[in-house]
């Protein structure tokens, strides 16, 4: 029976080319920019590390201005630490794994005459960043608390790095110049690209992973510039690089590991404590606002999904009923064309059942028709998108399995739901009423 | 009886009663209709609106010479590399090339969307409020190079000129701002700012000695992004950007000029970052331009859809009607009557929709305010949609229509 | 009143020219009951439709009370159709969307009458027809006798001179059929020139004239014309129908 019904939907298309095409192409179209927005914002939303987002914690403490919270309204904590927050609370090791960190840069000067010296960002972090993270390598590993403890110069390249300057040999255990100081590489990272890069969103959400990765005391030691933000509330007193640490300029972030509740509750009263200490020293002149917020939630803080990707998906949505609106009109002209079929059908024992199902497989067809034009349609979109907005959403812009069956389902189901009315309208014609008069 | 020549122009006669209770006959074919055009008025008001607001933003001026700027970074490495020589030299020899205008190392640049900030105050003390401010450092060739002109005060003189160490606090006593920072530190004295005494890190006084016209800070999503003040500071640090000013034109040539003759100056730096001021607005708007883009092409492939759908269901219910046209042609209806006839169902059907449409547009904008803190929409949008709305419906309709006239009057003595 | 001299009509398609009528002459008087009677493909229905101005013709002269037709223009001929000319279907052709009253409204919006003399008119004539009770139903809650009386109120609303009928009683059953030729023949009594296509010879005997059309052209069958009918002027209103069901 459904291959007739199938042959009936066909005829009933060919019988009505251009309605027909109509429908199709509104809910490709429907389809095609609802999807396109869906799967940026998708994208965009997307957890980095669902293994384990929900035990990974982003560490805030307010050590901001009496006078002034870091936001007015809600009155959130700073998004980073200052320099003595993060080494003091690296140092109380109170979690399962930790590490604080900074974004900074260099020159690297490779030995081979053939590649000029460039700029490198590099990645200040402790031995932790890499477990914690569950980040991916290639050769090598990363380095141990004594490399961290005695400041020693190795470094983690990137892929892309180790392909650069060692022709993606194996490299570990070769030395590299960089800000004039010779390191040797003990790792190197397979591809890796969070999205979002969520333990650094601070500095472009969707930025590629820094180049080169290194102990985080190697900031104070080479004395290596701040990247990324710098907030200050207070002038740093006096001058120089020493000056500067010791401040309450915030430029650095903090994760904690912490496997359950009760140690993220542990993890929480230490972090009071610890600022309650520090207000004994004449610091943090606010008041207790602490924060451990997990991937998921510290994303949604950071407003990570942009606003115009938001607007751009519900007004696609929008466009989306648009669109069924118009299928449903003209189905409903369609079928009600149809009612001297309809009711002979009906005469010669037809039920409402068998209708039901031959208009819901044709509606159904349309809708899968239309699905499929409007994955091309939303393969167009993605490309648009990919080509207005440049790198940063290249990474964003793509088709998964996830997001076709997605659109598959939504295009279905959405015809259906706009066949639902004109179908069953179509089905209560009476068998009788369209024999007579006509 | 007297019938004059053309009667069926009077309203009275447009039979506006008999298509409105023919339409209820078929309520949910119409609603529909009117549900797409109010919601496609719905989108289309809104992005517009949104259009409008972004391209507003973009139309504001930087206040440099856009069109024959361009900077290039310097970054020092090699162990003897000495940063204010380098600079010097750098200038100067960017400076004499044919085309250039003028030169100035710069912290930053407007557009850019990074740099530097600090806050005023207008009076010393911990206790009082600044005024967040973009910070450029420059010399004496800064303004010439920027392309800013001084409504008040002078430029800085080479003697005012200090060296700034990276990771130094204080500032020099001297400062320049922008006409739009001086009446916010001192509301409606504007020029009479000149002379006063400001103070930076709470406590540090700065004087006054010039104003600009309008200069932008170099984050342009920056609320207070007119706010800008200029500090009389050449930077001894290993990395250094030179901002350069060209003739007309000449831009491009000396681009490439710079680089090569820089590179072959010294070899203990890289250069990088070399981009044109058009170039940086370009990414500076990207995401603007990208949503103006997006939403023009969603309001145009709506706007068709929406019409296409009412020609589809015009032909239909036209074919569906020819009889019945037939009919009314052979009751004495004229072509123009026909026309008319379709022309004024689908306004009645198109004016529900826009009333609809505006309940929605309103509605739609009071999210988009409240979930991302857009403005909210000027009255007269709703208005115009509405009018635009009514054009599409009636220019979709009017084929039909047409086709309608056409069909002969003869097809009402013709049998089923 | 009207006069068809050497009409000739031709239907084209592709290929083949059909004369649909070849030399056609006729002249009808004021107050005439004319039907037409004639086998299928003999050309009475495109006599019908030229007379009610509905198509055009090759050749010819037409003229409707005192107006030549042939060089008219659609707009022209839509008001000469809407002025003079009342119709009758075989279907009916009621509009299903409007009721009784927009029904009957139909050609008198485009007569252009006042509101009020548009009500006068479409109460006067429903009730004439007997349906004066049924203003508001719609034209599928009546039977087909009773649409054809409502379409026959609607050509009579506008006064005509001339009542055109195609087949008026063709889908009606004989006693449905009966009464509205009586109808048809007391608005003929009343001075409307009455001109009804009809394939059936025993109502064509209840006209006062009939013509038989074949092959395109006229063959007069009967001469009944009285002198007295045309003495008959159009009436104020004032139809006195008794109709039953």
């Amino acid at each position: 029976m459904f291959n007739y019904y199938i042959k009936l939907a066909f005829n009933s298309f060919k019988r009505n080319p251009i309605l027909t095409g109509l429908m199709i192409t509104a809910i490709a179209l429907g389809i095609g920019a609802s999807m396109t927005t869906i799967t940026v914002n998708y994208l965009m939303s997307a957890d980095p590390i669902p293994e384990k987002s929900s035990q990974l914690f982003h560490v805030q403490v307010d050590s901001w201005d009496p006078n002034h919270g870091f936001n007015d309204e809600p009155n959130t904590p700073p998004n980073q630490l200052t320099w003595t927050d993060a080494t003091n609370l690296m140092s109380a090791k109170k979690a399962f794994r930790q590490t604080a960190m900074a974004k900074s840069g260099a020159i690297i000067q490779p030995s081979s005459p053939d590649i000029n010296p460039f700029e490198a960002s590099i990645r200040l972090a402790f031995k932790d960043f890499f477990p914690m993270f569950n980040v991916p390598f290639k050769y090598g590993n990363g380095w141990d608390q004594q490399a961290d403890d005695d400041r020693q110069l190795v470094v983690v390249l990137s892929k892309e790095i180790n392909d650069k300057v060692f022709a993606g040999e194996n490299s570990v255990g070769n030395s590299i110049v960089i800000f004039g100081q010779s390191f040797r590489v003990i790792g190197v990272l397979d591809a890796w690209q969070p999205l979002p890069k969520f333990y650094d969103v601070n500095n472009g959400a969707f930025d590629e992973p820094e180049d080169l990765f290194m102990p985080f005391y190697l900031k104070q030691e080479l004395e290596l510039p701040n990247w990324g933000n710098t907030n200050c509330w207070k002038t740093p007193e006096g001058e120089g690089f020493t000056a500067f640490l010791q401040s309450e300029c915030i430029n650095f972030q903090m994760w904690v590991e912490l496997k359950t509740p009760q140690d993220k509750q542990a993890y929480m009263s230490f972090l009071n404590n610890y600022v309650n200490d520090q207000k004994e020293l004449g610091r943090f002149p606010r008041p207790l606002n602490n924060q451990l917020l997990n991937v998921m939630q510290w994303m949604d803080d950071q407003d990570v999904v942009a606003d115009d990707a938001q607007i751009m998906m519900w007004l696609s949505f929008m466009f989306l009923v648009v669109c069924l609106l118009n299928t449903i009109g003209l189905q409903l002209a369609k079928f009600s064309a149809k009612s001297g079929e309809i009711g002979l059908r009906r005469a010669v024992g037809a039920t409402k059942r068998d209708l039901f199902m031959q208009y819901t497989v044709e509606t159904g067809a349309v809708g899968f028709a239309g699905g499929l034009f409007g994955l091309v349609l939303a393969l167009l979109g993605l490309i648009g998108i990919r080509q207005l907005y440049g790198e940063v959403l290249n990474d964003l812009a793509s088709l998964d399995l996830t997001m076709i069956a997605l659109a598959l389902v939504l295009s279905l189901l959405a015809s259906i739901c706009a066949g639902l009315y004109p179908t069953w309208r179509a089905c209560n014609i009476a068998p009788a009423s369209q024999l007579k008069s006509q | 009886m007297t019938d004059s020549k053309s009667p069926s122009f009077f309203a009275e006669n447009w039979e506006i009663g008999p298509i409105f209770r023919a339409l209820l006959r078929n309520k949910v074919g119409a609603m529909l209709i009117a549900l797409q055009i109010a919601f496609t008025m719905t989108i289309v008001v809104n992005a517009i609106y949104i259009i409008v607001e972004r391209s507003d933003k973009m139309q504001r001026p930087s206040g440099i010479d856009e069109a024959n700027s361009f900077y290039i970074s310097s970054v020092g490495f090699s162990h003897d590399f000495n940063s204010l020589v380098t600079t010097q030299e750098d200038l100067n020899l960017i400076r004499s090339l044919d085309g250039v205008i003028d030169a100035v190392q710069i912290n930053a640049v407007p557009l850019s969307g990074s740099g530097w900030s600090m806050s005023l105050q207008t009076q010393p003390g911990t206790e009082f409020d600044g005024t967040g401010t973009a910070v450029y450092m420059i010399d004496e060739h800064g303004l010439n190079s920027l392309d800013v002109a001084l409504v008040a005060g002078e430029n800085f003189s080479p003697t005012d000129i200090q060296t700034r160490q990276s990771s130094q606090t204080h500032w020099p006593d001297k400062v320049i701002i922008t006409l739009a920072m001086a009446n916010r530190l001192f509301p409606d004295e504007g020029l009479a700012a000149l002379g006063k005494t400001v103070y930076i890190n709470d406590i540090e006084p700065m004087i006054i000695t010039g104003i600009v016209d309008q200069l932008q800070a170099p984050w342009v999503g920056w609320d207070n992004v007119e706010n800008v003040m200029l500090t009389p500071e050449i930077r001894d640090a290993k990395s250094s950007r030179y901002f350069v000013r060209t003739k007309p034109g000449q831009r491009d040539r000396v681009m490439n000029e710079v680089e090569s003759q820089l590179a072959k100056s010294n070899s203990g730096r890289i250069l990088r970052d070399m981009r044109s001021v058009e170039g940086t607005r370009l990414r500076a708007y990207r995401d603007n331009s990208a949503m103006i883009s997006i939403l023009v092409t969603v309001m145009t492939i709506l706007v068709i859809v929406t019409g296409l759908g009412i020609v589809g269901l015009a032909s239909f219910s036209v074919n569906q009607r020819k009889k019945q046209i037939g009919t009314r042609r052979a009751l004495g209806a004229s072509q123009l009557s026909i026309v008319r006839y379709f022309m004024l169902e689908n306004f009645l059907i198109s004016s529900a929709g826009v009333v609809i449409g505006a309940a929605l547009t309103i509605v739609l904008n009071i999210v988009l305010v409240d979930a991302f803190s857009l403005d909210p929409i000027a009255w007269y949008y709703i208005p115009l949609g509405m009018v635009a709305l009514w054009l599409v419906g009636q220019l979709a309709v009017f084929g039909p229509a047409r086709k309608a006239a056409n069909i002969a009057p003869a097809l009402a003595t013709r049998s089923v | 009143m009207l006069t068809m001299k050497d009409i000739k009509k031709i239907y084209r398609t592709d290929s083949i020219e059909t004369h649909a009528l070849r030399d056609f002459n006729l002249h009808v008087n004021e107050g005439d009951f004319v039907a037409v009677t004639g086998p299928s493909g003999s050309g009475k229905t495109t006599f019908l439709n030229i007379a009610g101005l509905l198509e055009t013709f090759e050749e010819g002269r037409f003229e409707l009370d005192g107006v030549d037709i042939s060089h008219q223009n659609d707009a022209a001929r839509s008001r000469l159709r809407n002025q003079k000319i009342g119709f009758v279907f075989q279907s009916f052709n009621l509009i299903p969307d409007l009721n009784l009253f927009d029904n009957v409204d139909v050609p008198l919006r485009y007569r252009g009458f006042s509101r009020q003399e548009r009500k006068k008119r479409i109460e006067h004539n429903l009730e004439m027809v007997g349906l004066g009770n049924r203003m508001k139903h719609l034209p599928a809650q009546l039977s087909g006798g009773q649409q054809q009386r409502v379409a026959i109120a609607r050509a009579l609303a506008g006064e005509p001179r001339f009542l055109l009928a195609d087949e008026p009683t063709g889908n009606l059953d004989s006693s449905m059929a009966q009464s509205v030729m009586a109808l048809l023949k007391d608005i003929n009594a009343n001075g409307t020139t009455i001109i009804m296509v009809t394939h059936d010879a025993g109502l064509a005997t209840q006209a006062n004239r009939n013509i038989h059309v074949s092959d395109g052209k006229v063959s007069e069958k009967a001469m009944s014309l009285s002198p007295e009918a045309a003495q008959f002027k159009p009436s104020q209103h004032k139809r006195v129908v008794g109709l039953s069901e």
